[in-house]
C-alpha cells in the first residue's frame, strides 16, 4: 500500500479512519498539558491509570515545571469498589493541602475511564467549589476514547475559558482566544488594531490571573485556530460576546475580508486601499525573492505547521514554487480551496501524517527538500525547514512575509532536525 | 491521610503497557496497544530510545467510543489484519490499557480470530493499563517464551541467560553488555539475553541456559516460568560493583549445581539511613552493594531498600517520611523535590522507568563490577 495518494485520486470527503495509528518521533505540537500551563496560576490535577499519568508528569518533568501538577492515580480497587468519586475528592482536598501555596485555578481533568465508570465528576466539583470558592475548578478532560465527539485540544480550549463570567462588556476591548503565541510581531492584524486603539487581550500576553480573568469584559472574541471554535460558540452563548472565526489563509481576498469584517464589527476605520495595496505589494515582493532564491527547489508541508497546509500549498503553486507534498490528518480547508489545488496540481502527493504504513516509509528525498512543519522535515529526512507549529502567531500580509523569511533561513541553513523534531512542545514555557 | 492513589509531587513509574512493547522491540513482531490514543506516543518518547534510530513496529489500535460500547471488535481485527498484510511482521503482539480491561476485552478471542485471519501467530497480553511496566515486561516476556521456545531445547552447561533486560532499566547496549560480562562466573558464557541485542532465533532457543540470571523484577515472570517447565533455577540481582558481581557468579555457580533459585543481595535491613528507591531487584542489590563497602562499615551507614509496587506504584507520604529520616538518598534525579531535609544528601542515578529520556545521558555505566559507589558515597556533598 502506497504510503501517499496523489490529490486527483482523492475526494474532499477523505476517509480519515486510519486504522491502526503511527506514532511518529516529531514531538513539537503541544498537548492539553502544556495547553494548561499557559494559565498564570493554574495548577493541573491528572485523574487517570498509570498507563495515562505517566506522558503528562513526563511531559510536565521536562518544561520543569513538576510544581505545576499532581496526579491521583486510578487503581483496580477504585474500578472494582466504585469508590471513584471519593478518591477523586479526597486526592483533591489532599493536594490543595500540600501545596505550598494556593492556586488560583485547578484543571481537574478526568480520563476514558471516568466515562465508562460512569463517575458523577461534576457532583464532586461542586462540592470542591463550595468547599474552595477561592479557587476556580475548571473540568477538564484527558479521554481520548470520546475524541470523535469532543477531541482534547478543542474540549480543554473550551474549557480554559468556562471560568469567565457574564459581565458589561467595553466595546474596545477584545479577546484572541485559543492563541498560545504572541501576535504582536506578525499580525497586520494586531498591529492595525492596537494602532487605532483596541485594547486586544491574548493569553499568550497574560502573566497575570486577574486580568485573564478580565476577558470576560471584552466584546468580541477572535478565533484563529479551528480547535478553538467551540470555545468562541461557548463564549458567544455564555457571555454574549460576539464571536468571529478568523481564516488562516494565505489568499489576499480572505485576509482583507476577515480584516474588514473585524474592523466593521469595532466600529473603527477599514484598512484603507492603499495601505491594502502596499502591503500586498511587499508580501509579494518577498514572495517572489523566495522564489528566485529556492528556485525549483521541492517543498514539502504538514499540517502541525500552519492551519491551512492545503491553502498554503495553493499560494506557493501559484508563485512557482514546486511544492510535491503535503502531508495532513483531516482537511482544515473549505472544499473549494481542496478543489482548486486538485486542479491546479493533480500530481500533488497526500499523505496521512499518522497513518501505520508511515513506520516503513522510506524516509528519503532525491535532491534538497525544504520542510514546512516537523513533520515534513522527518518524513523527508531533511534539515531544511522551517520549524514551527500552529502557524506560531503569524497573520496576514505580515505573516506571509515572515514565513517567507523563515523558508529562506532554512532553505540556506540546516538545523539538528531529529533533536529539534523531538523536543516536546515547540516554544512552549510554563507560566 | 495517606493514601497511595494521590502524589502530589512525585512523578509515575512507566506502566505495563509500555513494557510489553520495549521487551518485544527488537524481535521482528508488530506490536498493537488497543487503546483510544496517548500510551503510544507515551511509549515512544518517553520509554523507547530506539524508536528514532532502529525501526520496529508498534502501532495504537484507536480503539472508540462506539467500538467499545457496542463491543465491536471487528474494528482492531480488521485494522491489524490490513497493516498485518502489508507490514508481514513475525508475530502479532496484543495488549491494551484501561478501557479494556473494564469492557472485559477478550484478547485471547480476538488474538485467535487475527491468527485465523492472517495466518500470523498472535500472543494475547492482557495488560490493563493499571500496572507498573514490570508486569508488561513479565508478560510479555512469558508469552512469548510460551509460544516461541523450543521447550525441548538440550541444555548448554555453564550456561546462562539474562531476562527482564529492556532499556527501561538497562538504557543501552553499553550497559547490556557490561551487565553480561559481570555476572559471569569463569568459564560461563551467555546463552541469551531476553530482550536486547539477541534475534528471535536465538531467543527461541533459550530453554537451553543452565542458569537465568534476573536483574530487575521485570524478569521474574519468565524466571519462574521457566522454573516451572523445565526446572531452570534463577538467580536475582544486578552486578553493581564488584561485591554484587562476585555475589552473581557464585550465586549461578550455586545455582547450576543444586538447581536452587537465590537472591544475591541477600537479607536486607528494613530500616536504615541510607534509602535507596528503585525498581525491586536494583535497589537491594544498590543497598546490599553499599552495605559492604569500607566506608558504610566505617561511618555507620546502613541502605535499605524502597521499591514501587507492581498495582500502586509508590505511596508517595511513606516516602517522604523515609526520605527525609534518611542521611543519604540514592534514587533518580527526578524525586529531588520531596528532599526537604538540607540534610539529606541525593546520590543521583538516573533511571529510564521513572524519569524517561530526560537524563538518559546521565545513566551511569551502574551494572558493572567496576562501578564504584564507595567512591559516590565518599563524593556526597
Amino acid at each position: 500500500m502506497n504510503e501517499y495518494q496523489l490529490i486527483k485520486d482523492i475526494t474532499y470527503q477523505y476517509d480519515a479512519d486510519i486504522g491502526l495509528a503511527y506514532s511518529s518521533p516529531c514531538r513539537g505540537i503541544w498537548n492539553i498539558v502544556h495547553i494548561g500551563t499557559q494559565v498564570p496560576g493554574c495548577h493541573q490535577i491528572y485523574v487517570c491509570p498509570t498507563s495515562c499519568l505517566r506522558g503528562v508528569v513526563l511531559t510536565t518533568a521536562e518544561m520543569n515545571a513538576m510544581d505545576r501538577l499532581s496526579t491521583i492515580t486510578v487503581g483496580e480497587d477504585n474500578i472494582l469498589e466504585g469508590n471513584m468519586e471519593e478518591t477523586l475528592q479526597e486526592g483533591v482536598e489532599k493536594v490543595i493541602a500540600s501545596l505550598p501555596e494556593r492556586p488560583r485555578m485547578i484543571m481537574v481533568f478526568i480520563s476514558c475511564i471516568h466515562h465508562f465508570l460512569a463517575a458523577n465528576y461534576q457532583r464532586v466539583y461542586k462540592v470542591l467549589r463550595e468547599e474552595y470558592p477561592d479557587i476556580d475548578f475548571v473540568d477538564a478532560y484527558m479521554d481520548p476514547i470520546m475524541r470523535r465527539k469532543t477531541p482534547a485540544v478543542p474540549s480543554l480550549t473550551r474549557q480554559t475559558y468556562r471560568v469567565l463570567q457574564p459581565a458589561e462588556h467595553k466595546p474596545h476591548q477584545i479577546n484572541y482566544i485559543g492563541n498560545w503565541f504572541p501576535t504582536e510581531k506578525y499580525s497586520d492584524l494586531t498591529l492595525y488594531l492596537r494602532d487605532h486603539g483596541i485594547d486586544i487581550r491574548d493569553l499568550a500576553e497574560e502573566t497575570d490571573y486577574d486580568r485573564f480573568k478580565e476577558m470576560q469584559y471584552s466584546s468580541l472574541n477572535l478565533t484563529f485556530h479551528k480547535y478553538a471554535a467551540w470555545a468562541g460558540k461557548d463564549m458567544e452563548l455564555r457571555l454574549h460576546q460576539k464571536w468571529v472565526a478568523m481564516h488562516m489563509s494565505y489568499d489576499y481576498d480572505v485576509i482583507d475580508q476577515d480584516m474588514k469584517n473585524v474592523c466593521e464589527l469595532l466600529k473603527i476605520e477599514p484598512v484603507p486601499e492603499q495601505i491594502t495595496a502596499q502591503k500586498r505589494k511587499a508580501a509579494e515582493d518577498k514572495i517572489n525573492e523566495l522564489k528566485k532564491l529556492i528556485g525549483n527547489t521541492a517543498v514539502s508541508i504538514d499540517y502541525t505547521a500552519v492551519d491551512e497546509p492545503l491553502s498554503l500549498a495553493l499560494y506557493l503553486l501559484k508563485h512557482g514554487f514546486n511544492v510535491e507534498s503535503v502531508f495532513i490528518e483531516v482537511f482544515t480547508e473549505a472544499e473549494e480551496v481542496f478543489n482548486e489545488l486538485r486542479a491546479f496540481k493533480p500530481e500533488l502527493k497526500i499523505y496521512s501524517a499518522d497513518n501505520w504504513n508511515m513506520r516503513v516509509m522510506k524516509r528519503e528525498h532525491e535532491g534538497k527538500i525544504i520542510g514546512i512543519g516537523q513533520k515534513a522535515a522527518y518524513y523527508n529526512n531533511t534539515d531544511y525547514f522551517v520549524d514551527v507549529i500552529w502557524t506560531a502567531g503569524m497573520y496576514g500580509y505580515l505573516g506571509i512575509q515572515h514565513l517567507a523569511e523563515m523558508i529562506e533561513e532554512a532553505y540556506q541553513t540546516p538545523k539538528d532536525m531529529p533533536a529539534l523534531i523531538q523536543h516536546k512542545g515547540w516554544g512552549c514555557c510554563a507560566k | 491521610m495517606s493514601d497511595w492513589h494521590t502524589h502530589v509531587f512525585t512523578s509515575t513509574y512507566t506502566a505495563d503497557v509500555s513494557g510489553v512493547c520495549s521487551v518485544l522491540y527488537e524481535l521482528g513482531g508488530m506490536s498493537v496497544l488497543h487503546d483510544p490514543s496517548g500510551c503510544n506516543s507515551t511509549y515512544t518518547t518517553h520509554d523507547e530510545p530506539r524508536w528514532y534510530d532502529h525501526d520496529s513496529l508498534m502501532f495504537v489500535s484507536g480503539l472508540d467510543e462506539m467500538a467499545a460500547v457496542m463491543g465491536d471488535d471487528s474494528v482492531v481485527i480488521n485494522d491489524v489484519a490490513a497493516a498485518a498484510k502489508d507490514l508481514k511482521p513475525r508475530f502479532i503482539a496484543l495488549c491494551g490499557a484501561s478501557i479494556p480491561h473494564i469492557i472485559a476485552f477478550d484478547y485471547k478471542g480476538v488474538g485467535h480470530l487475527i491468527e485465523q485471519r492472517t495466518g500470523i501467530p498472535v500472543i494475547p497480553i492482557a495488560t490493563d493499563g493499571l500496572k507498573s511496566y514490570v508486569s508488561g515486561v513479565g508478560l510479555a516476556s512469558r508469552e512469548w517464551i510460551r509460544r516461541f521456545a523450543d521447550q525441548n531445547a538440550e541444555t548448554i552447561e555453564k550456561t546462562i541467560n539474562l531476562l527482564g533486560i529492556t532499556p527501561i532499566d538497562f538504557a543501552d547496549m553499553e550497559h547490556v553488555n557490561a551487565l553480561k560480562e559481570s555476572v559471569l562466573p569463569e568459564g560461563y558464557a551467555v546463552h541469551a539475553c531476553f530482550a536486547m541485542g539477541d534475534t528471535f532465533e536465538q531467543l527461541g532457543d533459550i530453554y537451553a541456559g543452565a542458569v537465568n540470571v534476573v536483574p530487575s523484577s521485570a524478569g521474574r515472570m519468565p524466571a519462574r516460568f521457566m522454573l516451572g517447565i523445565r526446572h531452570i533455577p534463577f538467580v536475582e540481582g544486578v552486578p553493581i560493583g564488584p561485591y554484587m558481581s562476585k555475589q552473581i557468579q557464585q550465586a549461578v555457580t550455586a545455582s547450576a549445581a543444586d538447581g536452587i533459585s537465590r537472591k544475591a543481595y541477600g537479607d536486607l535491613p528494613e530500616q536504615g539511613n541510607v534509602l535507596v528507591i528503585g525498581e525491586e531487584i536494583y535497589a537491594k542489590s544498590m543497598a546490599a552493594a553499599v552495605n559492604h563497602t569500607s566506608y558504610a562499615q566505617q561511618n555507620h551507614l546502613q541502605a535499605c531498600a524502597v521499591w514501587p509496587d507492581i498495582n500502586e506504584g509508590l505511596n508517595e507520604d511513606a516516602l517522604i517520611q523515609k526520605v527525609n529520616a534518611a542521611e543519604i538518598v540514592i534514587c533518580d534525579p527526578l524525586f529531588k523535590n520531596i528532599i526537604h531535609n538540607k540534610n539529606t544528601c541525593m546520590i543521583a542515578i538516573p533511571h529510564e522507568g521513572y524519569s524517561g529520556r530526560i537524563y538518559s545521558r546521565n545513566i551511569p555505566l551502574f551494572c558493572c563490577r567496576s562501578f564504584d559507589i564507595e567512591e559516590r558515597l565518599r563524593e556526597r556533598k
